[in-house]
This record gives structure tokens, sequence and C-alpha cells, in this order.
């Protein structure tokens, strides 16, 4: 179980993350949303050792992560937003060092058997600088995969990809799941957190606003949406609880062209902080 | 409980970082640029001040060739072992972000802190051995003596561990450069790598002395052992160990 408690982190007078809380369930996948800026890089950051938080406290399979932070880098996999791979090392030489750091057994096996999973095992000599993203990517997970973690953090992990190589990311954070690994992961692509995570906590401004299923995040703001182009050109939105009040609502409106729709999460976002999400 | 494997690989933690350091120095090496690098400023100071200038000069006692190549040793390891783990660590750090790889992994501050000085080590001894072999082919007297291996080998310790600390503390890639610009490159001149000490004004002297690399070009160029030698030896082995310990608490410390 993965249990965040207040956690808060501040840069001079930049409040980055205020008093988060949130609670995963072991084979969870937890998805934060919120657009760029909201905090969600420095949450990861802080629940896997790599920033101290201001107040707060977080620990991950009962392990406190200030105090008990080897044992907590033990368990735990990372799949950080920038590509952080040696880009002179090959493919290979990348996870040899990574499982030595982490005194994996059997490093030979273990290695091909993460290059085969990502389908890298052609490239594994290649220089990892001369990969596309879509493979520097790919290389990161199974990195983070490598030493069986127990918790897996992934950090924008489909940001500059094309969706055929998003798709295939999706299938193996689904495999990580399967697999019983719990998964939080950032995110600011409403279908990214809508096809992968169990439950949802959606942030802006370093605040966690919201947190639940994305059907009870839907039906908390409106299952339902009317929408129409307003007098003054201007895109109106209305979220409600059913489809007879949607079309109810539609036929008030007196001219132009209505939608009633579903409502998703991007409307969630747009309710619950007035903006929307880039 | 862990099993015995694992315990005993764990007292090893430090090997991957070095690894690691040295796969990458490989690669460095096949290009011919860096070799080409590392010696191309002792060469040029061998060539200018030992062959050119030296010719007339003789200094403490022995002819200024004899005297400058163990400076030259000293200051090319000083420099190596210096710049290559201040810049590598800080790029790695700021740019690269591979450093992160290292923090997150289940190994002691301290194990990243060897791992990293190790490979300084490695590469200053290497760039330090091109020196060495110029100078065994040379003209000079000069033989590979245990004071001048110890004095090698200490010195390469002691600003691997100065590296560590610059490239944690540097903000960007060009402050590494304004450490360098007054910390190194003061040394270089002022430390007896060119002249002896001794002929420098007292006020000076006093400031010299501290210079870690004052007390390296004392035991590189050592007869025997007598107060200045052991004094030489004791500052160093200071020094290293201060600058170990400053640079472990730097990356125990390491938040972003």
């Amino acid at each position: 179980m993965v249990a965040v408690n207040e956690i808060s982190k501040c840069y001079g007078t930049l409040v980055a993350v205020d008093r988060v809380s949130f609670v995963l369930g072991r084979g969870e996948v937890f998805g934060l949303l919120g657009p760029n800026g909201a905090g969600k890089s420095t949450i990861i950051r802080m629940m896997t050792t790599l920033t101290a938080p201001d107040a707060g406290t977080c620990s991950i399979n009962g392990l406190d992560v200030i105090r008990e932070a080897s044992r907590v880098k033990e368990i735990i996999g990372v799949v950080p937003q920038e590509n952080n791979l040696d880009r002179e090392l090959s493919a290979r030489e990348n996870l040899d060092i990574y499982a030595r750091l982490h005194q994996v057994g059997d490093r030979e096996t273990a290695v091909a058997r993460a290059l085969a999973e990502v389908d890298l095992s052609h490239r594994a000599d290649d220089l990892a600088r001369r990969f596309s993203g879509g493979m520097k990517r790919r290389l990161l997970i199974a990195r983070a995969l490598l030493a069986s973690p127990e918790v897996i953090f992934l950090d924008e992990p489909s940001i500059g990809l094309d969706p055929q190589i998003r798709r295939q990311l999706w299938e193996i954070i689904r495999r990580a799941r399967i697999d019983g690994k719990t998964v939080l992961l950032t995110t600011h692509y409403i279908e990214e957190a809508e096809a992968l995570c169990d439950r949802v906590g959606i942030l802006a401004k370093g605040r966690l606003i919201a947190v639940g299923s994305v059907d009870e995040l839907k039906h908390t703001v409106g299952d339902y949406v009317t929408e129409y182009i307003g007098p003054d050109g201007r895109l109106v939105q209305h979220t409600v609880h059913s489809r007879e009040e949607a079309h109810a609502l539609a036929q008030t409106v007196d001219n132009g062209e209505v939608t009633v729709r579903r409502s998703n999460l991007e409307d969630v976002f747009i309710k619950l902080t007035g903006e929307r999400i880039e | 409980m862990r099993p015995l494997s694992r315990n005993l690989a764990g007292s090893f933690t430090w090997y991957p970082v070095y690894l690691r350091e040295m796969l990458l120095f490989k690669r460095k090496l096949l290009k011919v640029g860096y070799v080409f690098s590392a010696m191309v400023t002792p060469i040029i100071y061998l060539l200018v001040f030992g062959y050119g200038l030296g010719r007339s000069v003789r200094m403490s006692g022995t002819d200024y060739l004899s005297f400058l190549i163990p400076g030259l040793v000293a200051m090319s390891s000083m420099n190596n072992s210096y710049s290559w783990v201040a810049s590598a660590l800080n790029l790695n750090r700021i740019y690269f972000k591979t450093f992160q790889v290292l923090v997150q992994a289940p190994i002691p501050p301290s194990s990243i802190m060897l791992g990293e000085v190790l490979a300084g080590m490695t590469k200053g001894l290497f760039a330090s051995s091109l020196i060495i072999l110029v100078g065994l082919v040379s003209p000079a007297h000069f033989h590979i003596s245990p004071f001048f291996a110890t004095a090698l080998l200490l010195n390469c310790f002691m600003f691997a561990s100065l590296g560590v600390i610059t490239g944690m503390l540097a903000k960007s890639h060009e402050d590494t450069s304004t450490y360098n610009n007054f910390i190194i490159m003061p040394m270089s001149f002022f430390s007896g790598t060119f002249f002896p000490v001794d002929t420098m004004p007292a006020p000076l002297r006093a400031i010299i002395n501290i210079m870690p690399l004052t007390h390296t070009n004392i035991l590189i160029r050592a007869q025997g052992f007598d107060g200045r030698t052991i004094l030489a030896l004791a500052v160093m082995a200071a020094y290293g160990l201060i600058f170990f310990a400053i640079g472990s608490r730097l990356i125990r410390g390491y938040s972003e």
C-alpha cells in the first residue's frame, strides 16, 4: 500500500505541492491528472526519495520514504519524465548497470527478458542515443521493471509519443498491473487516464481537488453534458446528472446546434478547476 | 533476511558506479580527440618550459627538465581527476539527469562517492601515465619512487573527491569553470609545479602552503623520509579524507 499524508513542497514563494493526501491499494493503477505545473512531478519526486518534502509523510508498503529511503528504493521502479538513459551506453549496458545497482540476481537473463518485454532485443547493443523517442521510453520502462519492483512510478510516460507507440506503452503498463504491480502515473492526457487508471486524482495548482474512479468523478459533476455555441461565439457547456435533464436543457436553447453527450474526465476537470487541461 | 550472494554484492555497491564511468570513459578513449586533449597542455608546458626555457636553467640543484616532469605529472593528475569528475557529475546531475538513477538506487551515498572518486582517479592516472611515459623516454633524471607513486595516488584521490564537491555544488555547467578558475588554475602555477615555492615572498608562501597541490609537489619529488615529506603526506591524507567526507555528505543530502 502507498500512503501519502499531507505532503507539501515549496520552492521559494511558489507552493508546488500543497497538503496532498491519497492512498493506493496493492495492484491499483492510480493516475495524477493535471496541467503542466500542477505539481505532479514534484509529488513523484517526493515519493521516490529524490525530493525531501517540506511537510507531511509518505510511506510505501509500510516503509517511510525519508527514514527508510534505502529499503524504499529496493521496492520501487521509476520512469522519469526526462530521458535519463546514458546516451553513450548501449541498451544492454544501461540495463546491466541498473541491474548491478539494484543487485538483481542472474543479470544476463533478467536484462535479456526486460529487453524482450519491450521489444528491443534486436537493438540491445545499439547506443541509446541512436534510439527514437518511443524506443527510449520503452527502454526506460524496461529499466524500471528490471528489478521486479512492487510499486512503479511513471511520470508522463507517453509525453511526445505518437498514438501507436503510446498504445504500446499502455499495454506494457496493463501487463505490469496484471503482474500485481502497483502503478502511479502522472499524465495530462485525459484519454490516458481514462484508459489506464482504476482511480484518478485531479491536481490543480499543487492541490488535490478530487479523487475517485473515472465513473465516480464523472458522476460527481454530472454524467451528461449539453453544449452549444453561445451568442458571444464561445462554447457553453452544462454538466447535468441525467440524459433527460440534458435534453430538457437543450430544448431551452433558442438557436444553433446543441449537442448532448456523456461527460468525460476533461469535463470533470473543467467543472472542478474552471480551466481546460492543456 | 537477504541471501548471502546479495550481502556479498552489497560490499561492492560502489562497483556499478565505477563500471558505468569506465564504460563511458572507454567510449571517450576511442575518440582520438580525448587522448590529445588530456595530453596537450602538459606537453606544451614540457616543450616550452622544459626544452625551451629549461635548457638554460637549473632548479633545486638539478636540471630544469628533471624538476619539471614530476610537477607536470602532479598538475596533469590534478586537472584530469578533478575536471572529469566535476564536469561529468554536474552535467549528469543538472542536464542528463543520470545522477538521479544512482541516487534512486538502493546503495549507500558513500558507495556513489567511492565509485565516482575511483573513476576520477583512474582518469587522472591515465592522463598522468602519458606524461610519465614522456618523462621516461626524455633525457631527464626521472624515475618512479614509492614517494612518487604515493603522491600520485593521493593527489588523484584528493582532487577526484574535490571534483565531486564541485559537481554537487555548481548550479550550472558554467559554474564549474568558475570553480576551476578560482581553485585549480592558481594551484597549477603557484604550488611548485614550475618553480620551487621557497622563492616566493613569505606572505604569498603562507597561502601557497595551504594549497593541496603544494604538498603533492613536495611528496612527488621527495628523495627520502624527512619532516617535510611526512607533513606533506599527512596534509594530503587529511585533505583527501575531508573532501571525501564532504562529498559523501553532499550526496547523502541531495534533494531536488
